[in-house]
């Protein structure tokens, strides 16, 4: 789980936001505050689909389905 | 709707909330929805129109369901009891033809029953077919449902082909033809109709579609307190609420009740006093200098908030009489320090749908293709999504303009923010600093948005664009 | 989710906390002589009087609160300097102005002369003139008026406003019981006028239901206030109107009345003299107003769509003569404008024919000024 998370906020950090080092609270809202956008959410899901080899649907990309690392780490684990 | 309407729903909505609690919960909510579907509709200058639309309305959506549904679904006994509910009520509206009580539950005299027995026969008959459907041509029907769904959309909101319907049903049920208009057709509900079908038919070919048996599917599609004004819940999401209640039914009264003061307020105090003095195409003709415009365009920008954020928490207010939590559909959007994030506040369910649905897959596509660079990208996906968005308020060169004046915004605000969101981190500035950026992006952001909306309310953009020289003493 | 709150209760204290602020508002005076107002200070103050048929479209509304009128006329704008000679000029529709822009009014055409009195002063006019016609509803607008220091009074009135029947009908009028009983007692104004048309206030049209109707009107009043300082317009302007009739039937009637004389009892002159008294040692002329003279068919028997000849012709002798006798400043300029001159009445002058009349009142004024 944890490292699911480190996974996703260095991917965050380093490719959406450009702030390499930067961390995020596993319960901190990403979508919703306006932190990744709707391109780099599309990143994010390729991002997952290719290293997780899960489909996130373009109906769940948005801050209701996940809107924290914590979530969309449950998302993954629920469907790995 | 008018504030009597909106009283009488309240009214029903608490009684149906206190009768629903236990059971017949689908039952009684159809049953309110098919009812009131007919009640809402104006009446339209084309005789029968305004009876037969919502016909069309109810008879879509059966289709759709037959269509959507898992064949375990359609035999169910529960089918039958929807069934007969809804066409037992069409058929008694249409009685009132014969029992002396017209313009009661329907805006004018219903057609002759003959004419409705043969619609609702069509409409039965080709649900029937469809569910005989081979399972290998059901992903290609769904297209062709989406694909009708869209062509009645795009009829509708063209006047020059509203002008050919109306004529065209002039001259068939045998009225003056040379008096047609093209504001004769006014379809009650269709657009969010056509959004929520289009909804359960994409996720149905994505395999994401809950089960959902008739009544539910029909009353999440017509559901009544947001069949005309939204918001636009997701099927997955409404039918939670529908099948059991989350709160009890005072705490549903005290909150809903609470919300549909609030929206009588904002639309009936606020929203209607603002509009004497809103922008409209006359006014901005007539205003005589710069401040003026200013104050016309304010008090526009304000007014279609009030007034649009009102008929949603009215909405949610009577949907929480009957136990149902329907989703926010504005929340501050005024108050955002950028253009993204006022398109994330601001009619919330509407920009859901054309990103879960348009904007999302269209990205997908564009990233996958790896053709183009990532801001060629950016601009073309953005621009299609709001010009879609524009032309959905009609087919109109105006509201192309607006969807043109969001993409382009949401465009140089996207890369102006990639471009300074690192520098602004590297230069770790002041919390001080920071509070004054973002209100100067609020306002920055409130006012693009007010000048969008010139291209929003004056139809001719000419005249618009006069408009926003004026505004700039330039005129 | 539970709230522990319980609705019914809720809902009866709401219900009491509503009927207390009902009753409160029964406390606040109905009239308090004048009204809070955005005109003048947020947005410039009217040219004429509220008033209109299509809010939406004319920025303007009809209301029946006079102060909350007056506290939206121009002449509500701070107090009356030193330098300024002021006149207003009272009367109906033909004062007001329909179909004419506020500049283009015979009070507006009158300022724009930039007269100035013996002493110097600026002579400035102020076009209180409201739609309807009642001798009744003149006076209530003059005692109104009254207030405002005017150093001159214009009258402007004809035949039509002075039949009794006419008198209380008139909706400012009828919507203002408590003043017009006020001005009929205080003047003894005994007249056989049907008093039906004024109800009494009930306690219940004191509380705020009863009076959401001015409430709202007053709010709508300000909301119009801020199109009318954007636009400048307070009336619309059709681009074709039907012009006023100057053929008729054979038909010598005036009201009920048929020749050979008018019934003078079922005439409101007292209204005249209790301006008199209103007006006090502010000079006060009358003015009988310029009429369409027609000359069409049966032109012989109608001078135009109100009167016949024999009628009007009698009306001239008859307040002639009680002008002499009661020493009323009365000036006659029935037939100053020509026939081609009126617009959709035959009393709605065109700018040419206001500019006709503004020439001959602006020397009576700078005349009347100098006595």
């Amino acid at each position: 789980m944890s490292d699911m998370i480190s996974t996703l906020n260095t991917f965050i950090a380093d490719e959406i936001l450009k702030q390499p080092g930067r961390t995020f609270a596993a319960n901190e809202a990403l979508i919703s505050s306006g932190l990744i956008d709707s391109f780099s959410l599309m990143d994010l899901a390729l991002f997952v689909e290719d290293t997780f080899g899960v489909q996130i649907d373009d109906t769940e990309l948005n801050a209701d389905t996940f809107d924290t690392l914590e979530a969309l780490s449950e998302i993954i684990q629920s469907r790995s | 709707m008018t504030i009597t309407q909106i009283l009488i729903l309240a009214f029903l909505a608490i009684l149906l909330g206190w009768l629903t609690r236990k059971r017949q919960r689908v039952n009684l909510l159809l049953t309110a929805s098919v009812l009131i579907i007919f009640w809402l509709q104006p009446a339209l200058p084309l005789r029968y129109l305004d009876f037969f639309l919502p016909t069309f309305s109810i008879g879509f959506t059966v289709l759709a369901w037959t269509l959507t549904a898992s064949p375990e679904e359609r035999y169910k006994k529960e089918t039958k009891t929807s069934a007969a509910i809804t066409l037992g009520i069409i058929l008694l509206l249409a009685a009132t033809r014969y029992l002396g009580l017209t313009n009661f539950l329907t805006p004018t005299r219903p057609p002759a029953i003959g004419q409705i027995l043969l619609l609702l026969a069509i409409f039965t008959v080709g649900a029937f077919l469809l569910t005989r459907q081979r399972p290998s041509s059901s992903n290609t029907l769904l297209w062709a449902g989406f694909a009708l769904l869209v062509a009645f959309f795009i009829i509708l909101k063209t006047p020059a082909l509203v002008l050919i319907a109306s004529r065209g049903w002039r001259l068939f049920i045998g009225q003056n033809a040379n008096l047609a208009s093209s504001s004769d057709i006014h379809w009650l509900g269709y657009s969010y109709l056509a959004f929520r079908l289009i909804h359960t038919i994409r996720d149905r070919q994505s395999g994401r579609l809950p089960d959902l048996a008739l009544g539910e599917y029909l009353t999440y599609v017509i559901f009544f307190p947001s069949f005309s004004v939204g918001p636009i819940d997701r099927a997955e999401r409404f039918i939670k609420g529908l099948r059991q209640p989350e709160n009890s039914y005072r705490d549903d009264i005290l909150v809903g009740g609470q919300r549909l003061l609030l929206g009588l307020f904002k639309k009936f105090v606020i929203a209607d006093s603002l509009a004497m003095i809103a922008l409209n195409p006359l006014s901005s003709t007539q205003a005589q200098n710069s401040l003026g415009a200013w104050i016309l365009l304010y008090a526009y920008t304000f007014q279609i908030f009030f007034d649009f954020s009102g008929y949603t928490d009215i909405a949610i207010g009577l949907a929480q009489f009957v136990g149902i939590s329907l989703p926010e559909n504005f929340m501050e959007p005024y108050r955002q320090p950028n253009l993204t994030l006022f398109w994330n506040n601001w009619h919330i369910t509407l920009t859901q749908w054309f990103r879960s649905y348009f904007f999302n897959p269209f990205v997908r596509a564009l990233r996958k293709s790896r053709k183009i660079s990532a801001g060629m990208m950016i601009l073309i996906s953005q621009l299609a999504t709001m010009i879609l968005i524009g032309l959905w308020h009609g087919l109109t060169w105006n509201f192309l303009l607006w969807g043109l004046w969001h993409g382009l915004g949401l465009f140089v605000q996207n890369r102006w923010s990639g471009w300074a969101k690192v520098r602004i981190a590297e230069a770790s500035i002041s919390s001080r600093a920071q509070r004054i950026l973002s209100i100067f992006g609020i306002m920055l952001t409130f006012n693009y948005i007010a000048l969008g909306w010139v291209w929003f309310v004056i139809p001719d953009p000419v005249q618009g664009w006069q408009f926003i020289l004026l505004l700039w003493g330039a005129a | 989710m539970s709230l522990k709150i319980n609705p019914w209760r809720l809902l009866l204290k709401a219900g009491i906390l509503f009927a207390a602020f009902n009753f409160a508002f029964t406390m606040l005076p109905t009239s308090s002589g004048n009204s809070v107002s955005l005109y003048n200070n947020l947005v410039p103050g009217r040219e004429r009087l509220p008033f209109g048929e299509n809010p939406t479209d004319a920025y303007n509304l009809s209301l029946f609160d006079i102060d909350a009128m007056f506290a939206s006329h121009i002449i509500s704008d701070g107090l009356k300097s030193e330098n300024e000679y002021r006149v207003v000029i009272v009367g109906d529709s033909s004062v007001w102005g329909t179909l004419l822009r506020p500049e283009e009014t015979l009070s507006g055409q009158l300022n724009a002369l930039n007269l100035t009195n013996a002493d110097g002063k600026n002579i400035q006019t102020y076009n209180l003139g409201y739609p309807t016609i009642s001798l009744t509803k003149d006076l209530l607008v003059l005692e109104k008026a009254m207030e405002y220091k005017p150093d001159l009074v214009i009258w402007m009135l004809t035949l039509e406003s002075l039949p009794a029947d006419k008198q209380l009908t008139a909706p400012l009028v009828s919507h203002n019981p408590v003043r017009v009983r006020r001005l009929l007692a205080d003047y003894e104004l005994k007249l056989e006028f049907n008093s039906d048309a004024l109800t009494h206030p009930t306690f219940w049209d004191t509380t705020l239901i009863g009076r959401r109707r001015s409430l709202a009107d007053w709010s709508r009043l300000q909301f119009y206030g801020v199109m009318w300082g954007i636009t400048g317009i307070d009336q619309l302007y059709p681009e074709t109107y039907e012009p006023a009739k100057i053929d008729f039937e054979e038909d010598n009637l005036f009201h009920d009345w048929a020749p050979s004389e008018l019934p003078l009892e079922e005439l409101a002159f007292p209204v005249i003299g209790a301006a008199y008294s209103i007006a006090g040692n502010v000079p006060l002329i009358l003015v009988n107003e310029p009429i369409l003279i027609s000359d069409g068919v049966y032109s012989d028997i109608r001078y135009n769509y109100f009167y016949p000849r024999w009628a009007y012709d009698q009306y001239r002798n008859v307040f002639s003569d009680m002008s002499l006798e009661n020493d009323w400043v009365y000036y006659d300029y029935w037939d100053i404008i020509p026939v081609d001159e009126f617009t959709n009445s035959a009393v709605h002058l065109s700018v040419a024919g206001e500019e006709i009349l503004a020439d001959i009142i602006s020397e009576m004024i700078l005349f009347e000024a100098a006595r």
